[in-house]
């Protein structure tokens, strides 16, 4: 395929009928109306209510549990603590293998023991009632300090670290260094070099050092985690839950419980927002109490218990060297990145070590990561995991640099960019690459032509910064059927995060030649449909829409097999259009699909089902890139910002559905928004979270957020169906460094860790 | 401790019904009730996403007692159908993308359908101050002023 | 949330005596603080065996204004009935921006004066415009009615001058001299749907040859209370109502205030907001009086 680059225009002019439009989503009617069902929406006959204990301290060690005065309480069927469980696999070196903390609590919220009632008060009122005795024990609470030697531990030692989620996010072939040794809280190490970083630094005519810090984040979908479990005596295991990656939950269930794979069977209901943080979470512990009282339960957390004890995003620290020639080339860039993981390993250092020195070519390089633990609540992915906290050090160094050696900041990345067949830090070349084209686009952007008319205005400022995302690989699979009356099912196992079904609908529409409103598509349950990877890494539309697009393929040429039979022709002299298989140059020769319905499920039909099958596996993968741009006001007074304008741009490859495209770029950069300018989980010193409730940790609302000018640029992808790429992730990496440069820019200071927030504007300006 | 006895009317029917006292507004018409349309998102007030119109004012259903729903006219996501025709505001946040998860929508939906009861033509900086109250953790909300803008027929 | 007995009592003598009757009982308006303290189980006090609904008690609502004798404004008047007063905002521009700004849409339909005063949060803003519009608090109880000045009011974090069983029946705005303005403004790092780093109230008199006759200000989330910045207050007292003055009185007033670092800002950035705020009030203020 010959490489041609489109900024698209809002009609979204293609050549296709179906795939490239603006399609309204699939399940619109239902969301709308309050009538989909998600999880906390659904009852069960004999169904309780589970609540959830947590732990008061970060770290402590759990001397007794006391349940004697709970189960008393009137309305309780069940007090479950981790003597009560029943058998498992625990693996106290992952989150996901530990229910219930037996000896040590290692974060604040973390699971102590469950009440199980029909009425939702009543359980929770008997949580009072459970007696726990605790022993404190020193909270390591900052990762820096924890590093050192001689640091108290946040754990005792642990083997066994199991990385399956964070594949699913990010696929690359890349060791990383299980920290071996005396015992520290250095949970792994990961290091990248190419060339010579002194050598290279001496060449440069400008270097620049700093050292960044981007805080702790929650997802913070709106919808909390949500599960029901039911067990029954044949031993087969129900699971409804707000999951992104149905298949990974029943997996992961078969490993800890010892349940064979197909007697589980997990539906993922509608997911209220998962964005990395719906991945397995409530299942486990949700199924272990079914298990317990072979009865349905559901356990919804609240807010507060999401907070403290889901899976947020890592604080991090970069401390970044870099050097660029006088004309701009970037010669030397020297790294150490340190993610802090909670207490259980499974930060995502690697990706902030890939895209640190990765969005440039750069022949000199070092990279160092670690990944260390600390008794704050473990990470785990929000869309891009890692890459923002990166991405806003290397961006911020492109601008300090560009303005020192006065060259214009997308000129010099423009320079730079990394295109196909450039290694990233760890050696693997990158596929085709739309990122010089995003830096096109975003010069175009009505924000950055504002950039002449700012230049001068005191305390206004516009910034821009890039972004990206590899994205992550599993193989998929789809069928697409016939029904009697000529209509087509679609059913696959990818939880639709994100309106991937509605593109599905589009694929298998542009294929089959039929009108939209003809195909409809269902996301199964692990039992019926076919296997599909996680909803993560951004790669559904371009694993999964393959197999759709492979699916409907075979399906149609099913279709043509059985019309060449009765029509005694050849398939090659047969095509479909308008719900019909047509005879080329014959018009009597037409055959519905409603016709062909019946002729493949009638009674004493003569010919079989047809049943379109489409399986993939790809080890290429399409990385994404975005550009964005800011335009800010700053109150020198009160260190208040106003976004006053905000644009992003991004390689979609091929939009399936612009409408779907853009929802995903506005939406990620609002979050990469949240990040740069109020999000910040705050702990205290014994590692207590301060702010968990959404009052005081503050996602961006409409008063904080303009609307935003959304460009989408085309670079097809080798593999992806129609051309497209990642979509979901990119757009939340640039949003902490383009706010960043847009400050900067406006008051002449830097502002070294997000998010930005008045007082720490104050603190650049030197007013505190 | 007593259940106690209510009466109001929910999307234009009436009821009189025993409540626990301890319930709020939005429990009751999920659990009691079964219109499990309007969502909880925090339980505090803070996400809107338990939205609702009582009385003609938008209130967070998470935080108000049912008893104290006595005598009230309730609307919730369930009452905008008519006749099983979508209400233009739920028309337009289909057709402008502005529902995505669609978990803060029902709240979303009856913020919007307040603010255009109270000013028919919103500028955007209406707009952006009478949705304040609802998060939207998907759309960044650009997508859902174009429906708001759609919804009370001005040009985006 | 744990279990209570709910009553409605639709007459103040009936509350009084629901609330004396039930040991531990408590009144509730809006719901705003009281419901999600009850299910947070983060009330001041023990978890209530009754709870008492003030909003179908006639007595407690409705906002009256008089030329003369000033404003009456029910303990059960939301935010909204108050921000849309157009009486409470031509003539107390500051009590109808603190209304106009408590939490969202929803937050302010729902929430009362009474309980953002009764509730006795130092951020509360309402407490500093009713502060400087020297608003009488009228009280009543078991041991009958009184009536006390705002400043007498807010006893600590959570705590006011309410003894047990007392309720809150009324707010008294005496009404404002000629040539007269206030204004309250907060900072909160999202612009709308938080709560105040740092919050002042400032209402001015000014004599016709623009001196300052008459100066109130008081700020919000500086101190275990709102509170009054006295100092202030005595230093402008006949000052020219001047860009010098005005900036002298900030520094006076970021200097006499003594907040502390918690997770919504550290004692240095509040006390500096408390300096750049006032100076922003009292112009405001000050141009209102004025008659802009
Ligand atoms: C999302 C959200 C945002 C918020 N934002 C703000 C904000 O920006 N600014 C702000 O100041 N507050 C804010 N609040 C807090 C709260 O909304 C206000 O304090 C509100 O005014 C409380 O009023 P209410 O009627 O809801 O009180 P309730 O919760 O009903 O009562 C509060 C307390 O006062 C007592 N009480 C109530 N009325 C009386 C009376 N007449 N006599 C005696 N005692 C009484 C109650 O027993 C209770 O202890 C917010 C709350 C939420 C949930
Ligand atoms: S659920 Fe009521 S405001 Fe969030
Ligand atoms: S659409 Fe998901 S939160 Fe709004």
């Amino acid at each position: 395929m010959a490489q041609e680059t489109k900024t698209r225009d809002k009609a979204g002019d293609s050549e296709y009928t179906a795939v490239g439009k603006p399609t309204i989503r699939i399940e619109g009617v239902g969301k709308v109306t309050g009538q989909t069902k998600f999880a906390d929406d659904l009852t069960f006959p004999h169904m309780l209510h589970a609540k959830v204990l947590g732990s008061p301290h970060a770290h402590a060690r759990v001397k007794s549990v006391d349940t004697a005065d709970a189960r008393q309480h009137p309305g309780v069927e069940a007090v479950i603590a981790a003597a009560d469980l029943p058998a498992y696999k625990m693996n106290p070196s992952n989150r996901r293998g530990v229910i219930f903390a037996v000896d040590e609590v290692l974060f604040q919220g973390q699971p102590i023991a469950a009440v199980l009632a029909s009425d939702p008060h009543v359980a929770e009122e008997a949580l009072a009632l459970i007696k726990v005795e605790y022993e404190p024990l020193t909270a390591v609470t900052d990762p820096i300090s924890a590093m050192e030697d001689g640091s108290p531990l946040v754990r005792s030692a642990i083997s066994d670290v199991d990385r399956s989620e964070e594949k699913g996010h990010v696929t690359i072939d890349v060791e990383q260094e299980e920290a071996e040794g005396a015992p520290s809280n250095i949970a792994s190490k990961i290091n990248f070099s190419r060339g010579d970083v002194e050598a290279g630094f001496a060449e440069a005519d400008c270097v620049v050092e700093q050292t960044w810090r981007s805080a702790m984040v929650h997802q913070s979908y709106i919808e909390p985690h949500a599960t029901i479990a039911d067990f029954d005596n044949s031993g087969e295991l129900s699971v409804w839950t707000s999951t992104q990656a149905p298949f990974y939950v029943r997996d992961e269930l078969c490993q800890t419980l010892g349940i064979h794979e197909s007697k589980i069977r997990v539906t993922a209901t509608e997911v209220g927002g998962g964005f990395g943080g719906k991945i397995f979470l409530t299942e486990l512990i949700t199924a272990a109490l079914a298990i317990v009282v072979k009865r349905p339960v559901k356990y919804i957390m609240s807010r507060k218990e999401d907070m403290l004890a889901a899976t947020p995003a890592p604080f991090a620290q970069v401390e970044l060297k870099t050097g660029m020639k006088a004309d701009g080339t970037l010669v030397a860039l020297k790294a150490r990145l340190i993610y802090d993981s909670g207490a259980f390993p499974g930060a995502p250092v690697m990706p902030g070590c890939l895209f640190v020195g990765g969005y440039y070519k750069c022949p000199n390089l070092h990279i160092e990561g670690f990944e260390v633990l600390t008794n704050k609540v473990s990470v785990g992915a929000l869309r891009a995991p890692g890459a923002h906290n990166a991405t806003h050090a290397i961006e911020s160094h492109m601008d300090i640099m560009a303005r020192e050696l006065g060259l214009d900041p997308l000129e010099a990345r423009m320079k730079n960019a990394v295109e196909e067949g450039d290694p990233l830090p760890s050696g693997q070349p990158y596929p085709r690459i739309g990122l010089k084209d995003c830096l096109r686009a975003i010069s175009e952007s009505d924000v950055w032509k504002r950039r002449r008319e700012v230049e001068g205005q005191a305390n206004r400022g516009v910034g821009v910064a890039i972004g990206g995302w590899i994205g992550g690989l599993q193989p998929a699979s789809a069928i697409v059927g016939l029904n009697g009356d000529g209509t087509i099912d679609v059913t696959v196992g990818s939880a639709d995060i994100s309106g991937t079904n509605t593109s599905f609908q589009q694929i298998a529409a542009e294929v089959l030649n039929v009108p939209l409103s003809s195909v409809n598509v269902t996301t199964g349950d692990t039992k019926t449909a076919p296997y599909a990877g996680m909803s993560a890494g951004s790669k559904t539309t371009y694993t999964v829409g393959k197999a759709v697009k492979l699916a409907a393929e075979d399906a149609k040429r099913q279709m043509l097999d059985i019309a060449a039979q009765r029509f005694e022709a050849s398939p090659d002299e047969l095509s479909v259009a308008d719900g019909k298989v047509h005879l080329d140059g014959d018009d009597d020769k037409v055959l519905t699909f409603a016709r062909l319905g019946k002729m493949t499920t009638n009674f004493g039909a003569r010919f079989a089902p047809v049943v379109g099958r489409g399986t993939m596996s790809t080890r290429k993968s399409a990385p994404g890139f975005s550009a964005q741009a800011a335009e800010v006001e700053i109150d020198p007074d009160t260190g208040a910002i106003t976004v006053l304008g905000y644009a992003i741009v991004q390689d979609a490859g091929f939009a399936i559905n612009p409408l779907s495209v853009e929802g995903q770029m506005q939406g990620g950069a609002s979050q990469g928004l949240g990040i740069a300018l109020s999000e910040e989980m705050k702990f205290d010193e014994e590692g207590r979270l301060l702010n968990a409730n959404l009052l005081d940790y503050r996602l961006p609302t409409t008063r904080d957020l303009p609307p935003i000018e959304t460009i989408i640029v085309e670079v097809p992808s080798e593999e992806g169906p129609y051309g497209a790429r990642i979509i979901g992730e990119p757009s939340i990496v640039p949003g902490g460094a383009t706010i960043a440069n847009a400050v900067a820019d406006a008051i002449g200071v830097r502002v070294t860790d997000i998010p930005i927030t008045p007082e720490r504007v104050l603190r650049a300006l030197g007013k505190l | 401790m007593g259940k106690v006895n209510i009466s109001f009317t929910i999307n234009g029917s009436s009821h009189q019904i025993d409540v626990e006292p301890q319930w709020t507004l939005l429990e009751m018409v999920r659990e009691q009730l079964h219109l499990t349309g309007t969502k909880e998102g925090c339980g505090t007030g803070d996400c809107g996403a338990c939205s609702m119109i009582v009385d003609g004012r938008l209130i967070t259903s998470c935080c108000m007692l049912a008893p104290q729903a006595d005598g009230s006219d309730v609307t919730t996501v369930e009452g905008l159908l008519a006749n099983g025709d979508l209400h233009p505001v739920q028309q337009a946040f289909i057709e402008t993308g502005g529902v995505q998860c669609g978990f803060c929508t029902p709240g979303m939906i009856m913020a919007t359908k307040a603010l255009l009861d109270r000013t028919p033509k919103p500028t955007l900086d209406d707009i952006r101050e009478g949705l304040a109250g609802n998060l939207c953790r998907c759309t960044g909300y650009t997508k859902i002023y174009e429906a708001v803008m759609t919804a009370s027929g001005q040009e985006i | 949330m744990r279990t209570f007995n709910f009553y409605a009592p639709t007459a103040l003598d009936e509350a009084l005596e629901l609330l004396r009757k039930t040991d531990g009982g408590r009144p509730i308006a809006g719901g705003t603080d009281l419901v999600v303290q009850m299910k947070e189980a983060a009330t001041k006090f023990p978890h209530p065996s009754s709870i008492i609904s003030l909003l179908l008690i006639p007595e407690l609502n409705g906002i009256e204004f008089d030329e003369s004798t000033g404003l009456r404004i029910g303990a059960t008047s939301t935010m909204s009935d108050i921000a849309d007063s157009a009486d409470i905002r031509e003539h107390y521009p500051s009590i109808a921006e603190g209304a106009g700004i408590v939490g969202s849409i929803q937050t302010m339909n729902m929430a009362t004066v009474g309980g953002n005063l009764c509730n006795g949060a130092p951020s509360a803003d309402t407490a500093p415009p009713f502060l400087v519009h020297d608003a009488e608090f009228v009280i009543t109880g078991p041991n009958g009615r009184r009536s006390l000045p705002a400043d007498e009011f807010f006893v600590g974090p959570g705590e006011t001058a309410l003894a047990p069983n007392e309720l809150l029946v009324e707010v008294r705005v005496p009404a404002p001299a000629d040539r007269s303005g206030s204004a309250y403004v907060r900072h909160t790092p999202r612009k709308q749907m938080d709560i105040a780093v740092v919050g002042v109230a400032a209402a001015v008199t000014l004599t016709n040859d623009d001196r300052i006759e008459n100066i109130r200000i008081a700020l919000g989330a500086v101190a275990p209370t709102p509170v009054r910045a006295t100092k202030t207050e005595t230093f402008l007292s006949g000052q020219p109502a001047s860009d010098e003055s005005f900036a002298e009185a900030a520094e006076t007033a970021a200097a006499e205030c003594n907040p502390i670092s918690d997770v919504r800002g550290s004692a240095e950035f509040r006390r500096h907001l408390v300096g750049t705020l006032t100076k922003r009030m009292l112009e405001r203020a000050a141009n209102r009086a004025r008659g802009g």
